[in-house]
């Protein structure tokens, strides 16, 4: 009988060191709910500028308070937890900052909200270029709020002016690393959404597209242009114009190689100019200059846009405040001159008259208005995936181009032929 | 024990508390509960939902098109190979450096618990920080392994090769996890009694054979649950190829393949009917290790 | 002590033996070490330099030093990460190691059918692919509202550390001779006695290794506490907020605060694995075993 007590008293005594902590359910944590606050969601490197904005607003409407959350940097880490609350029918967001090109996808998913009624105002005073990404069949579901473009860095010591084609590029570019020791140009040139917005821009670039202009048509094989696209970046690869170890570039690494002063040209977005510009990151202070992407000798300009929009969720409790709030963060002149103030292209175009005196803005109010978006269509993800696993092992020399090209036509040509059925299914 | 002693046990077990199997079922119960309730209702709600056929996100109907599709898809079956030949390698070094690592920590040297809690460093490093780590070392930018490796030229590109790619996840999986096998061997080489390693001394056994003859089968069962435990975890090896190649030069996994139609392409039919198989394939491997190790455990180890 | 010098041959020989085998024994223990604490130190040495230039330069010699990173990681609420996976992995283990020994006590000692189904059902259990129970965990954790909450990380992880710990507990227990517990209920005590009186003592190493498995898991697992715990300091741990570092721009990696982060994550991994690797290896008297 002692013992057995003596054995029960042992075990409470084992399962009371359960920590006491954990009988409470969580911890205490520094933020602050506020009754009546919408929910904003942000990417976390842009957080800075954007809660800025957030905080304008919470000046002038304090009884409707914004709260921001911040999501990782990952796309897609930022895209399951966005999905997974969405899919829940969750109400934990009103704001969500939208990559680009999910603008269809989350439209058809129907976990956005339209924003048509403030379409006249975003067609007269946002930039033609980043509005585009919002739109899907012919209505607006995200309103820009930033952007940014792709870029052509150099180095102004060894190339004394940014060449206008691609073949120029190459030309001046392997003559220059070879006198200098360096490699030639560093994109991003991994297997991910990083290799389609590079290739695309080589594309546009040689005067070819994806689609035609109402999306329905698939106009990717029937000129040359995707052909000369892809091409160039074999002979890039081949040849050593893409620097060693461009296969596995993305953004940071390419970055670090022309940083470090190792590369001639890079092609990164124009958010790094600024950084690049410290001395505590890079090498080559004083030492380079950004310009427009060069193209082929007969196409248009061509950058790709990137950026983020903002939409209100279908499962939001307070829309209407919600969208008070969009209209003020992507059409307020406040607001948007703050971003351009820190290195955040503003969408606003009439922002960029105040902003002349930074070279960088003067150049992306010239190049942004014409950039090209990325198709915003239901099914980019497979679309880009298709993409990805067609032209990368194409250029690296694993496949030959014209079965990639012919795989890319026949992938695109099945997602819409499926998404016909179901819509004929459907009625 | 005397029969006499037996019926006594019997009799003072009954009068003590409950029946020896009913305790048994008591005993197991709030482990089966919490994972039945929080691991298996997932397993169950993803073969239900493998057969469901989406197009987009509209459910078209029931049936096996999700297995046939993936059971004839080129992708899937690369995946299997390169699930195994990572497997397959990376668990053998595991295994042979484990084993070193857990004699040597089982001995008595100055400095042994330190060296002890060196070797226990690379698997305490989270596993998505230390493939962040390894994959910017064998990244040709910047560059840090051809940095440090004399004989590696200055842009060797480790990441953007198949087969050196390869290398490189297995390499880094084995350098985190080699002190998990060591940890499980050293846990079993501590229930080894001394007196066994005397009298084989005595006896005249070299140190080899000391290892082979007498370590390695009295080690059997640990060595077995190590195996188990490390071939099911690399079957389904998701982050160091993630973080570390994207699954590029032939280091999409399984479970990276499962990774981009759960998220990316969003087709949770075929994503669960990709899991499933997936899950399958892991199981059967499971199962013949822990029929291997069952009988030992029912039987006991105790050599005669 | 295994592996020693075979005492055979002259004396001549032995010491020659003896003492190339103790310089050979020092190269092996220098080669072992360096391989695992070079990475660490790399690891160290980045997160002490400033500036993306000197972080991404391959030389560890490079670059100007300081303790910034770790000021930013601190400035950003890190210590709350540290509190809530201290206690998510506390918690779990000690559940788990109590629960776990429970049952395979029963395995090992106690009267069951069937219990190779079982152990293949536990085993089971663990093998799924993780990606692919996120989902329809979301869902239910989200309607019974656990999510940002330390039940929701420590419910799952002890199901799925279950497996391993039994496994782990039932070769221990199955390897403890049933000499001494039948010697216990011959003195009365019932099995639950006998379990606890007897068997755990002598399979102390088992259970600190079981112990040790189950924190490092709960500690380091990412992807369940990512989807659970995704971004509230209340409940967020160590390495979902690692992952959740922004660089200065889009698409920069923050490699400064990442390094630091992940120093600061391991150290009370390293003091753990100091004072248990004692635990362990503990002179268990090969004597009291036999019995």
């Amino acid at each position: 009988m002692q013992r057995s007590a003596f054995t029960r008293r042992s075990l409470l005594r084992l399962l009371a060191t359960t920590p006491v902590a954990s009988a409470c359910v969580r911890g205490s944590s520094p933020g602050q709910k506020r009754p009546n606050e919408i929910v904003w969601t942000i990417a976390g490197s842009d957080f800075p500028p954007l809660v800025q904005i957030s905080e304008m607003w919470n000046a002038l409407h304090p009884d409707h308070p914004v709260r921001t959350e911040r999501l990782p940097d990952s796309a897609d880490l930022q895209r399951i937890q966005l999905g997974l609350e969405l899919n829940a029918q969750g109400s934990s967001f009103d704001v969500m900052s939208l990559d680009t090109i999910w603008t269809g996808e989350f439209a058809e998913n129907e976990w956005i909200e339209s924003l048509d009624d403030l379409r006249r105002e975003a067609e007269q005073r946002i930039l033609r270029g980043p509005l585009s990404s919002g739109m899907y069949q012919d209505a607006l579901w995200a309103m820009p709020v930033t952007s940014n473009a792709g870029f052509l860095y150099y180095r102004t010591d060894l190339v004394p002016e940014p060449p206008r084609t691609w073949d120029e590029a190459a030309q001046v570019g392997m003559e220059a690393a070879r006198r200098a020791g360096i490699a030639p140009y560093v994109g991003q040139g991994a297997a991910y959404e990083g290799l389609v917005v590079n290739y695309l821009e080589l594309l546009w670039g040689a005067g070819g597209d994806l689609f035609g202009p109402a999306l329905e048509q698939v106009v990717f094989n029937s000129t040359s242009a995707a052909r000369t696209a892809v091409e160039f970046m074999r002979r890039s690869q081949q040849e050593g114009f893409y620097a060693p170890g461009f296969n596995t570039m993305m953004e940071d690494q390419a970055k670090t190689a022309f940083a470090s002063g190792q590369t001639v040209f890079m092609r990164n977005w124009n958010a790094f100019y600024g950084f690049l510009q410290r001395p505590e990151n890079s090498q080559i202070v004083g030492k380079f200059d950004i310009a427009p992407l060069p193209v082929f000798v007969d196409g248009e300009a061509a950058s790709t846009t990137g950026g983020f929009n903002l939409s209100v969720s279908k499962f939001s409790t307070k829309k209407a405040i919600a969208k008070e709030f969009i209209r003020f963060a992507s059409l307020s002149e406040d607001a948007q001159i703050h971003l351009g103030r820190n290195s955040r292209a503003p969408v606003l175009a009439s922002a960029y008259g105040k902003l002349q005196d930074d070279p960088v803005m003067r150049l992306l109010g010239q190049v942004l208005p014409n950039a090209h978006t990325r198709p915003p269509v239901p099914y980019y993800n497979d679309l880009s995936l298709a993409l990805q696993q067609q032209i990368f092992p194409a250029y690296t020399g694993q496949k030959p181009i014209p079965e990639a090209l012919d795989a890319i036509t026949a992938e695109i040509d099945r997602i819409i032929r499926r998404r016909q059925q179901i819509s004929g299914q459907e009625q | 024990m005397s029969a006499e002693a037996t019926t006594q046990v019997a009799q003072i077990a009954k009068r003590k508390g409950l029946p020896e199997s009913r305790l048994a079922k008591v005993f197991l119960a709030p482990s089966v509960i919490v994972m039945a309730l929080v691991a298996l209702f997932p397993v169950v709600y993803a073969a239900v939902m493998s057969f469901a056929l989406y197009i987009g996100r509209t459910q078209q109907g029931v049936g096996l098109a999700n297995y046939a599709q993936a059971l004839t898809d080129n992708r899937f079956w690369a995946a299997v190979i390169a699930t195994f030949v990572f497997t397959i390698a990376s668990v053998a070094f595991e295994f042979l450096i484990g084993l070193g690592f857990a004699l040597i920590m089982n001995q008595a040297f100055r400095g042994r618990g330190l060296t002890r809690a060196t070797i226990l460093i690379p698997w305490v490093i989270p596993t998505v920080i230390a493939g962040t780590m390894w994959q910017y070392m064998f990244n040709v930018t910047p560059g840090t392994m051809n940095f440090f490796l004399p004989f590696a030229p200055a842009s060797f590109n480790w990441l953007g090769q198949p087969g050196w790619a390869m290398f490189s996840i297995v390499f880094a999986d084995v350098w985190k996890t080699a002190p998990f096998v060591a940890l499980l061997l050293l846990a079993g080489l501590q229930t080894i009694p001394i007196e066994v390693y005397e009298s084989a001394r005595v006896d005249g056994a070299t140190a080899w054979q000391r290892l082979i003859r007498i370590t390695l089968p009295l080690l059997k069962p640990a060595i077995l649950v190590a195996l188990l435990f490390r071939t099911t975890e690399a079957l389904r090896v998701f982050d160091l190829p993630y973080v570390m190649t994207n699954g590029q030069f032939g280091t999409t996994t399984l479970s990276i393949l499962v990774q981009e139609f759960v998220v990316q392409a969003a087709n949770p039919g075929y994503a669960s009917a990709l899991s499933t198989l997936t899950f399958a394939i892991v199981l059967g491997i499971g199962v013949i290790f822990v029929s291997m190790l069952g009988r030992d455990l029912v039987l006991g180890t105790q050599e005669a | 002590m295994a592996g020693l010098t075979p005492a055979s041959g002259a004396q001549g020989a032995v010491e020659r033996r003896t003492t190339a085998q103790r310089i050979g024994k020092g190269l092996l223990l220098a080669v072992i070490v360096l391989w695992c604490l070079l990475p660490f130190a790399w690891l160290i040495i980045t997160s002490l330099k400033q500036g993306d230039a000197a972080l991404n330069n391959p030389n560890p010699l490079v670059g100007p030093f300081g303790l910034g990173n770790y000021a930013s990681v601190f400035g950003a609420g890190f210590a709350y990460n540290l509190r809530n996976s201290m206690i998510v992995a506390g918690t779990t283990t000690i559940i788990c190691v109590a629960v776990g020994s429970l049952a395979a006590y029963a395995l090992v000692r106690l009267p069951l059918k069937g219990k190779v189904v079982i152990l293949g059902a536990v085993l089971a259990v663990s093998l799924y692919p993780p990606i692919a129970l996120v989902p329809p965990l979301y869902e239910v954790w989200r309607s019974i509202g656990l999510l940002n909450t330390y039940p929701g990380l420590y419910i799952p992880y002890t199901a799925f550390t279950l497996p391993i710990t039994i496994f782990v507990l039932t070769t221990f227990f199955a390897a403890i001779p049933p000499d001494m517990e039948e010697a216990a209920k011959v003195d009365g005590a019932t099995p639950l006695q006998a379990f606890w009186r007897v068997v755990v003592p002598l399979a102390a190493p088992g259970i600190f290794a079981a112990a040790i498995l189950v924190f490092v898991y709960s500690w380091n697992e990412f992807l369940l506490a990512s989807v659970f715990t995704p971004r509230d300091l209340a409940a967020q741990t160590v390495t979902v907020a690692i992952a959740n570092f922004p660089g200065a721009v889009q698409f920069q990696v923050p490699l400064g605060s990442v390094t630091a982060a992940s120093v600061v994550t391991t150290i009370p991994m390293i003091l753990m694995a100091l004072i248990f690797q004692r635990r362990i290896v503990s002179g268990l008297m090969a004597g009291s075993v036999k019995g």
